[in-house]
């Protein structure tokens, strides 16, 4: 019998399984995908000082450290159900069914759809199946490609496909509708953008950058927008450029793009086509709870975190005894954040399997606790400017409501 | 191709037009509106559209998001066999 069960092997899930088996718990690992590594194992990107973030490298540290603990990993296997019972809780796998006191669900988070006519051809994929064909199974998607979608996650993927050899021809935004909505307006998209200015190696954004602040100085900017778009390591932005369609007879053929004012209106007239044999949509992302929600756990609406989230504590406690959340199920922040709160997460499970008097586990959580606020101020690469607000409002929310 | 023609729900082939109309009809919840275009109810489980369905009726409906996710999550939540389900493998 296990002290622990772990849903997912990513940076939470496979730090939080360290923490543990560093007090001795034996716990197993359980993800779907057939190598263990999370969304790390497609992450390649240059951090603001220089240095590089190699994912696959980090999953392989994470890996390997938890293996040497005693860790059991197992991979290729789905969870389709969690119930509780009794003490505890029962997984429901395709594999086993397991029973274990401490349940953790650190399922990451899940694509955003961004639907565009034509959207159904092979050819179309998310973003994130292209970053996982590239960088993880070293397929490229196609010969040449368009980005739908201009967020920062779209930015840092589209870089690696180029890195990869890829040609892509740009990156433009989604049609406006019902459910891309402020994805396809310039203006928002823009104010998005500026916050991962400092990534980007071009004057133009930079300047926009320090200048964010000033309402006229992003309207000028996108009502002087270059129609060439403005280029990130080379990779065209169009700002002010949508799709509209997807063309092909039984694949991807090509893509008609069209301008738009700076508040996301089509300018008649202006369509042009593109030949590709690919297309990445880019939607952003939110966090990935289905498990939780079968559990019968509360939920809170948190547009800054990426959607709906569990309810829990900072200590990744929820108010369902014995499941613990940690990672992007509780917000989509950073690999760098997840890892931290996986580690908060171990220790708390450990903390409560072991009930010691022994208060050295306690200065190791408040240790934990205190690298996550550091990580999440230093992050390069923050998803959504309120990240802060949201965590504090969570917390509040917690203590009123559940403690 | 009209916008309102894209295709939401991949499985059982719902389009915009039909889930927006059947939103403002009924000003129904998550669930009427599942049940009454089938989208969400094909073979992926919803695992697609399911945030664009919720999106869809909050736009017709002018509803803001409930903190409650709007359409309930049943189990199984991946596709699994009945052989599975009905604990074959397990005894």
């Amino acid at each position: 019998m296990y002290d622990a069960v772990i849903i997912g092997a990513g940076p939470a899930g496979l730090s939080a399984a360290i923490a543990c088996a560093k007090w001795n718990l034996q716990v197993v690992v359980i993800d779907e995908f057939m190598k263990p590594g999370g969304r790390l194992l497609g992450q390649l990107h240059q951090e603001p000082d220089g240095t590089w973030w190699n994912g696959i490298k980090e999953a392989n540290i994470l890996v390997e450290q938890a293996r040497a603990l005693g860790v059991d990993i197992w991979c290729g296997v789905s969870v389709h159900h969690i119930e509780e019972v009794g003490q505890g809780w029962r997984v429901h796998t395709n594999k086993e069914r397991i029973d274990t006191p401490k349940l953790l669900l650190a399922t990451g988070a899940a694509e955003t759809p961004a639907p565009v006519p034509g959207w159904t051809l092979p050819g179309v994929m998310s973003i994130g199946a292209a970053q996982v064909m590239t960088n993880v199974h070293r397929v490229r998607p196609g010969k040449k490609g368009i980005v739908i979608g201009i967020n920062v996650l779209s930015a840092a993927i589209t870089r690696e496909l180029q890195l990869a050899g890829g040609d892509v021809v740009g990156m433009v935004l989604p049609p406006v509708n019902p459910i891309t909505k402020d994805a396809g307006n310039p203006r928002k998209v823009m104010q998005s953008l500026l916050r991962i200015s400092h990534l980007a190696p071009s004057a133009f954004l930079r300047m926009g950058g320090k200048l964010s602040r000033a309402n006229w100085m992003q309207k000028l900017a996108l009502t002087f927008y270059p129609k060439s778009g403005v280029k990130m390591w080379g990779i065209p932005i169009h700002l002010r450029k949508a799709a509209v369609q997807i063309n092909g007879e039984k694949e991807v053929e090509s893509v008609t793009i069209c301008s738009v004012t700076p508040d996301g209106k089509r300018i008649e007239g202006s369509e042009q086509t593109m030949d590709v044999d690919f297309v990445c949509i880019a939607g952003g992302l939110y966090p990935l709870a289905e498990l939780a929600a079968v559990a019968g756990c509360p939920f809170h609406y948190f547009p800054e975190l990426g959607g709906h989230v569990p309810v829990h504590n900072e200590r990744m406690k929820t108010p369902l005894e014995g499941l613990y959340v940690a990672g992007n199920i509780t917000g989509i922040e950073s690999a760098k954040v997840a890892r931290a709160q996986g580690f908060v997460a171990g220790l708390s499970i450990a903390k409560e399997t072991i009930q010691s008097a022994d208060s050295a586990i306690d200065k190791h959580l408040e240790n934990a606790l205190d690298e996550v606020r550091k990580i999440r101020s230093n992050a390069a690469i923050q998803f959504h400017q309120d990240i802060h607000a949201g965590r504090n409002k969570m917390e509040s929310i917690y203590k009123e409501q559940f403690s | 191709m009209k916008d309102s023609a894209i295709v939401i729900c991949r499985c059982e082939e719902v389009t915009l037009e039909e889930l927006t109309n059947t939103a403002k009809e009924y000003k129904c919840s998550a669930r009427e509106l599942k049940l009454r275009t089938r989208a969400g109810m094909g073979y992926c489980g919803g695992r697609t559209c399911r945030f664009a369905i919720d999106a869809i009726l909050m736009e017709a409906t002018g509803n803001q998001t409930p903190d409650q996710i709007p359409l309930k999550y049943q189990p199984p939540v991946r596709p699994v066999s009945f052989q599975t389900l009905g604990g074959g493998c397990h005894e």
